[in-house]
């Protein structure tokens, strides 16, 4: 059952992008996906394919985990993709059945919108593979703190968030000891939408029941174990800066220009 | 001596009609050992949020160390002082890795890093963790999880620990396991209370007190409240069976006095019967008034005959065993392995050579094959028990049965019919049906009659069909269809909703019923009940396969018993066959059925009693009869 849900799953080590300060991997994560953007050409995307190997080979994170977390998202890359290679006109022609045009253009942008968006979850998978939950969740709450001036409950979203993530592949597994048994009971999706969405709804209704289920005892545990708010809490591992920070820094901001460098190269070719 | 709970004249009510607690007066000494005893509703949780301030009294006080609970200055001393840990693993786990858990509390108290630290590996020490820090809580074992908690709990140093029916939900090696460091506690000197419905449990606490109706009914030693078999009846719990089996032998004229643990009844026996084991010969062994045979004896022949039996060269024990019964084969499981992450199991298959090929097959997390070469017949009409700890391929197995999971060497073959043939699926899922653990936890219609109905509209039946078969399945499982058929599943009892979900598999009309732990998480009256409902479905034609975590239920029900451990077939014959070598059953932690259990303790110590039969209850406390008179009239 256990790999039902694999995304957000941590691996643990010790590797130093395990030990890069969770702050800045979320901060660093966000510039990433604005690099991705900004690629524009294929060898932009090879310096990002590199960079990203490299942090694999950094974090001793097998390869197969590495896919393993992107399977249940490959059904956007495609998506996505797949829109690109019939909606992009341009070049010539490669096949035409009826309305329905591939340009050579076409197969260009789906390619590159692929590689993009797969590139892209596999950086940002390695900040779940690398973080503990609870790190990510503090990471993301102090990331947030700012705007707790302002109102916005920083720490309770925080808190929302990390235990979001620790009931993921719980909620999964039950999923699917509810699809066996409710498969058990001759359920299948595909035969009729009348049967599909009663099996639909036959998966969904026990997952919400046992989510309130969840939640209510996970309160009162919470409760009974003085949880009260961020206020007077302390850290088993609490942030700090340390030297490697800078240089995943240093090593983000040579990415950039290293695709800025890319662009201007190709543009001008 | 000073007192740490002062319950007094607590009354607290859910709904302000009915009262949960109604009028509890209870006081706890520091280092005491109490288990509160109690039927579904008799208001023993709902005591236990009490104690550390979840719930405040309606009227009357509780005191925690001289705190009131009342006081909301104080609800975080009460909390830290006494702390709790609950029935679900599932659901009281707040963090991914252990250490972060263990931390949660005492970082919620604002201890400082350098202490949390110190506490969060002292914690896991006390609970035999050690090492654990950095596991993810998830894929931890349910016993494991629950140590974890109270690990997560006396991170926080309270002087109470009060544990909600945490040993519920968990199998037996987790449930002594829990135990254990529960004892070990108390020996340090916390004070520990202990909510439960199990026996075995408030049979080694310090005092025991028992709840009904939201009132303390009984109060002493466990000595004096187990052994009240009339009031402990009433109230739907079961009497330990030591006193259960004392009471019998008094009523036969055996003059032992009513005993709660079974070492001392043991005792008494032995003084009270003949044992002379110098007499012992091996000739005497096949006579029938005069049984007798050495401990040593048994034991060598018991595991004789299991090797023997595992080595036939059919590869399967039961053809072997039981000529007659497999002859009406329903179900056939050949040669089955199923490696959950089948092509990398494949390809260790083929690359790897023999040596690193046992070290998969493991009990490790991440062993790759749950089941490995398992052949077992099911017979048509019988009764077949499956039994193993949790992860050794149990629930796998199960689901070959109706196709859910497809072997990845070997076959599985139902009415004739190979299940891993797509077409012959839906046939071969409405001749077997599978009641998955926690079934209550898949209801999810409107109506009780719609979630019935799901399966036999899922066969595509017509209205009267349906109709018929919903009515069939509810009236099976003892619930009345014209009182129920509207209600919300959602609205009844947790033993109700069981039923419901019994009855939506039972409407597809199965000729096989595959049960995984019906009795789950059940308290001793319910239990027996399914436990009834299952024997008449049995007899009422339907071939039943049931895993079990006890062995006393499997030996009572089944025909046949096949026990897994770590994915192999371990043994599999009748329960005499089975239960024959205690020591085996022993070692892969699951023991043997408790009348056999005293009767194994009675021969080694010279009791001249058969090693070839099964006992249960009646058939061990008419033995022991009979020799207590042969006993009389020899002195």
């Amino acid at each position: 059952m256990g790999n039902a849900f694999s995304f957000g799953s941590y691996y643990p080590a010790s590797s130093a992008l395990h030990r890069v300060d969770p702050r800045i991997k979320l901060a660093l994560g966000f510039t990433f996906i604005v690099i991705i953007l900004l690629a524009k050409c294929a060898l932009a995307l090879i310096a990002i394919a590199a960079f990203v190997a490299m942090l694999y080979a950094i974090a001793r994170v097998p390869a197969v985990n590495a896919v393993k977390s992107l399977a249940p998202l490959m059904i956007i890359v495609v998506f996505a993709s797949v829109l690109n290679l019939f909606m992009i006109d341009g070049g010539a022609t490669l096949v035409q059945i009826g309305f329905i045009r591939i340009t050579e253009e076409g197969v260009r942008r789906f390619l590159f919108v692929a590689c993009r968006l797969a590139l892209m979850m596999m950086g940002m998978s390695l900040i779940t593979l690398t973080t503990t939950t609870l790190d990510l969740t503090e990471a993301f709450e102090r990331l947030l703190s700012p705007l707790a001036r302002i109102g916005l409950p920083a720490h309770e979203l925080g808190m929302i968030l990390g235990i979001a993530l620790r009931f993921m592949p719980q909620f999964a597994s039950e999923l699917v000891w509810t699809y066996h048994a409710q498969v058990s009971r001759g359920a299948t999706l595909g035969s009729s939408p009348v049967r599909g969405v009663r099996m639909l709804s036959s998966l969904m209704v026990p997952l919400f029941a046992s989510v309130f289920r969840h939640a209510e005892t996970l309160a009162q545990a919470m409760d009974a174990r003085c949880y009260h708010g961020g206020a007077g809490r302390t850290k088993l591992h609490p942030l700090a800066f340390a030297p490697r920070d800078g240089v995943a820094v240093v090593m983000t901001a040579l990415l950039l220009v290293c695709v800025l460098v890319a662009n201007a190269f190709m543009a001008a070719a | 001596m000073e007192s740490l709970i002062e319950c007094t004249d607590v009354v607290f009510s859910y709904d302000g009609e009915r009262n949960a607690l109604d009028g509890v007066t209870l006081r706890i000494r520091v280092g005491e050992f109490v288990c509160v005893l109690g039927g579904n509703g008799s208001g023993k949780s709902t005591l236990a949020k009490h104690l550390n301030a979840l719930l405040i009294p309606d009227t009357g006080t509780v005191l925690i160390d001289g705190n009131d609970t009342r006081d909301p200055r104080k609800t975080y001393v009460v909390r830290s002082t006494c702390g709790m840990v609950f029935q679900n693993p599932d659901d009281q786990l707040v963090a991914n890795l252990v250490e972060d858990d263990v931390a949660f509390g005492p970082e919620n108290l604002g201890v400082v890093t350098n202490e949390l630290r110190e506490r969060v590996t002292s914690a896991l020490r006390e609970v035999g963790l050690s090492g654990f820090e950095q596991h993810e809580t998830h894929a931890l074992s349910g016993g494991q999880k629950q140590r974890v908690a109270i690990a997560g709990v006396l991170a926080m140093r309270p002087r109470i620990l009060v544990l909600d029916e945490a040993s519920a939900m968990l199998d037996p090696r987790g449930r002594s396991g829990l135990m254990r460091v529960c004892k070990e506690l108390n020996a340090a000197g916390m004070t520990i209370v202990m909510i439960t419905h199990f026996m075995e449990e408030a049979a080694e606490a310090d005092r025991v007190v028992v709840l009904d109706a939201g009132r303390i009914v009984l109060e002493g030693t466990p000595d004096d409240v187990l052994s009240r078999t009339d009031v402990l009846g009433k109230l739907n719990l079961d009497a330990p069976f030591a006193c259960d089996m004392s009471q019998t032998l008094q009523h036969l004229g055996i003059p032992v006095p009513t005993c709660v643990g079974e070492a001392e009844l043991a005792d008494s026996l032995a003084d009270l019967l003949p044992h002379n084991p110098s007499l012992t010969t091996i000739d005497s062994t096949t006579h029938d008034n005069a049984p007798s045979a050495s401990p040593t004896n048994a034991l060598f022949s018991g595991e004789s005959e299991l090797t023997n039996a595992e080595l036939s060269p059919s590869g399967s024990p039961a053809e072997s065993n039981d000529p007659a019964l497999a002859a009406n084969t329903i179900a056939d499981i050949e040669h089955v392995s199923f490696a959950y992450d089948a092509p990398k199991a494949k390809r260790k298959r083929k690359s790897n050579n023999t040596h690193e090929k046992l070290a998969d097959w493991g009990n490790s997390p991440d062993a790759v094959w749950a089941l490995k070469n398992v052949s077992l017949t099911v017979s048509e009409g019988e009764f077949l028990g499956l039994a193993g700890h949790t992860g050794s391929g149990k629930s796998t197995l199960i689901q070959h049965l109706n196709g859910i999971l497809h072997p990845t060497l070997g076959r599985v073959v139902v009415m004739g019919t190979d299940v891993s043939n797509k077409k012959a699926a839906a046939s071969v899922r409405a001749n077997v049906g599978v009641v998955f653990q926690y079934p209550e936890h898949q209801l999810f219609a409107e109506s009780v009659y719609a979630d019935v109905a799901f399966g036999p509209r899922n066969l595509g039946l017509s209205d009267t069909d349906v109709d018929k078969r919903v009515q069939e399945a509810l009236e099976r499982v003892g619930l009345d269809f014209d009182e129920l058929k509207t209600a919300s599943p959602f609205e009844l009892s947790g033993g109700q909703q069981r039923r419901v979900a019994f009855a939506g598999v039972l409407a597809m009309r199965p000729r096989v019923l595959v049960l995984d732990e019906p009795v789950a998480g059940l308290d001793p009256a319910s239990r027996r009940d399914f436990l009834q409902l299952i024997r008449t479905l049995h007899e009422q034609g339907l071939t039943i396969v049931m895993v079990s975590h006890s062995m006393d239920d499997l030996a009572a029900c089944c025909d046949r018993i096949a026990v897994m451990k770590e994915g192999e077939l371990f043994c599999l014959g009748t329960p005499a066959h089975v239960f024959a070598d205690a020591d085996r059953m022993n070692d892969v932690g699951l023991g043997v059925p408790a009348a056999q259990r005293l009767a194994n303790t009675l021969r080694a110590r010279g009791v001249p009693l058969r090693d070839d039969v099964l006992y249960n209850k009646a058939t061990l406390a008419n033995a022991l009869a009979h020799l207590a008179d042969s006993n009389r009239v020899g002195a």
